[in-house]
């Protein structure tokens, strides 16, 4: 019994954690621009993490080895340096990204302006990580941020068109008076959100942190091919209420404001209170993940001492990091950018360098060096390689789609 | 059972007796032995190994600035091969880390920077 309420609790929170600012931003933008027609992308990308994410937690589980320990290993000091680089600074742009969330999320609740929270939710984000509080915290966060669920809720009592929502989630086409190249550009966007790289870097890392060993294999199995779907289903309710209520009137999404909107419309005070309090816990528990994914990245490369479970002292270098990381976030805000569209870039790039953590992953998941009988199976190796072409088809085309389409505008 | 340098020791990891991180296989040391055949003596750890076999300017700059960090100590940190216990998916050694020198940026980091901050020394 105890045993099933700690996989319970695993599942819920990664339910939780699936969703961030890119994919409340994603899903609903491309829902009010394109109704339900990119709805696939999201399935595509859930079945992606869900065979990448299972992988590198196979690897954890049976050689103890996080995922840029092996980037390294594998591409060596030079291709290794390269990738650290472009990881790095991915994650650092997805760290603003939450933090910006975070700090919209509680203007939306004060009517404070987002720049004058960006330092406050950037101390308490470092002071949460230096007291290495996290397990407690991620749990919290996790489970809170089940809370945008009032989006289905919401679906439901707002009487949803329901066939109109299949017949476009059936019709994978850009509507009329819009083209290939928005519809596509948009479709990386939604796909990298379900993908952002630091995902696999953080899973992988508190993976090695919990020990994992063969026999967590299966609670690990849970927590990914149920959780992550479900997290999935979630993303999929944000895109479904901008479709309904947004994509007829031809209005373009750019605040978490207009996000919570038909929320507030349909289920009142509690249901935006609720709404609010999800956005401020899946942004901020991405931004503790994206901050240790950062720290991970480079201690990992460089094999210094990591983790949040060792104290500041006993990892200098790696809290070090961590620090100037959040700096970094912070600043990166203090341009006054909005945090929407920092989200919005912070995708594209993050598809440009998917290829570079997935291969790797790829590689070592059948190297029976490695991993003995626990190597990828043919089914795996099938879903692994056919999602491989289509994560650099994405990388190759991200950039010029952007530029192509002035970014989605 | 063969034990190829560049495959399976450069850039894994090395871990302590009791599994702590100690680095990374940055580089290795060979000598000649007396019959003429080379022999592998050492590993060689730190951000001077690893500049080394980065090459290219870029290589230069992360040796030299290590070099100039390193003012008391020269040279990489060096692990004599005798110390290791097996190689798998990492490097195990048979000895503790304290043993070792300490690599110069995490004492400095440590001394000037996280040991002013209130709350350093907690442990989980």
């Amino acid at each position: 019994m105890k045993k099933f309420l700690a996989v319970t609790l695993g599942i819920l929170t990664a339910i939780g954690g699936f969703v961030d600012i890119g994919d409340l931003v994603a899903a609903s933008q491309s829902g009010a621009r394109f109704g339900m027609s990119l709805a696939w992308v999201m399935l595509v990308g859930v079945v992606g993490i869900c065979a990448y994410a299972e992988m590198a937690g196979r690897v954890v589980a049976i050689t103890n080895r996080p995922v840029f320990d092996l980037v390294r290993e594998r591409l060596g000091p030079r291709m290794g340096l390269l990738n650290l680089v472009a990881s790095f600074l991915v994650t650092l742009m997805t760290l603003g990204a939450e933090l910006g969330g975070v700090a919209l999320a509680v203007e939306l609740a004060t009517s404070v302006h987002r720049l004058l929270w960006v330092p406050v939710a950037g101390v308490v984000l470092w002071v949460a990580l230096w007291r290495v509080k996290f397990e407690t915290l991620e749990r919290v966060f996790g489970l809170a941020g089940l809370l945008l669920v009032v989006f289905v809720v919401a679906l439901f009592q707002m009487h949803a068109p329901w066939p109109d929502l299949w017949h476009q989630a059936l019709s994978p086409m850009p509507d009329q008076g819009e083209n290939w190249n928005t519809y596509f550009y948009f479709g990386i966007s939604l796909f990298a959100s379900a993908l952002t790289p630091y995902e696999v870097f953080f899973f992988s890392s508190g993976g090695v942190e919990e020990k994992w060993g063969p026999k967590d294999l299966p609670v690990m199995r849970a927590n990914v091919f149920i959780g992550f779907p479900l997290g999935g289903l979630l993303a999929l309710g944000l895109m479904a209420v901008a479709a309904v209520v947004y994509h007829p009137l031809d209005v373009q999404l750019n605040s978490l404001a207009q996000v919570a909107l038909p929320v507030a419309a349909t289920l009142g005070k509690l249901g935006l209170a609720a709404a609010i309090l999800a956005f401020f816990a899946t942004t901020f528990g991405a931004a503790m993940e994206t901050g240790l994914s950062s720290a991970y990245v480079v201690a990992q490369y460089f094999g210094w001492p990591w983790g949040k479970l060792l104290g500041p002292r006993r990892a200098a270098r790696f809290h070090v990091v961590l620090m100037v990381s959040i700096l970094i976030g912070m600043a990166v805000l203090f341009t006054t950018i909005n945090p929407i569209q920092l989200t919005e870039y912070m995708l594209v790039f993050s598809a440009v360098v998917l290829p570079l953590t997935y291969l790797p992953i790829l590689v070592v998941a059948n190297d029976r060096q490695y991993l003995g009988d626990h190597v990828n199976g043919r089914f795996a190796n099938a879903v692994g390689m056919v999602f491989l072409v289509v994560v650099v088809v994405a990388a190759v085309a991200a950039i010029p789609l952007m530029i192509v389409t002035g970014a989605g505008g | 059972m063969i034990l190829f340098v560049g495959f399976d020791l450069l850039d894994r990891q090395i871990l302590d007796r009791d599994g702590q991180d100690v680095g990374k296989v940055d580089d290795v040391e060979f000598t000649v032995g007396e019959d003429g055949s080379p022999y592998l003596t050492a590993l060689l750890v730190g951000p001077e190994a690893l500049g080394r076999r980065l090459g290219g300017w870029l290589g230069r700059v992360v040796s030299g600035v290590a070099a100039r960090l390193a003012m008391a100590r020269p040279g990489p940190i060096r692990i004599p091969y005798d110390a290791v216990e097996k190689v798998d998916n990492a490097v195990h050694l048979k000895i503790r880390r304290e043993l070792l020198p300490e690599p110069e940026l995490e004492a400095w980091l440590r001394e000037h920077v996280i040991a002013r901050i209130p709350g350093n020394d907690h442990e989980e």
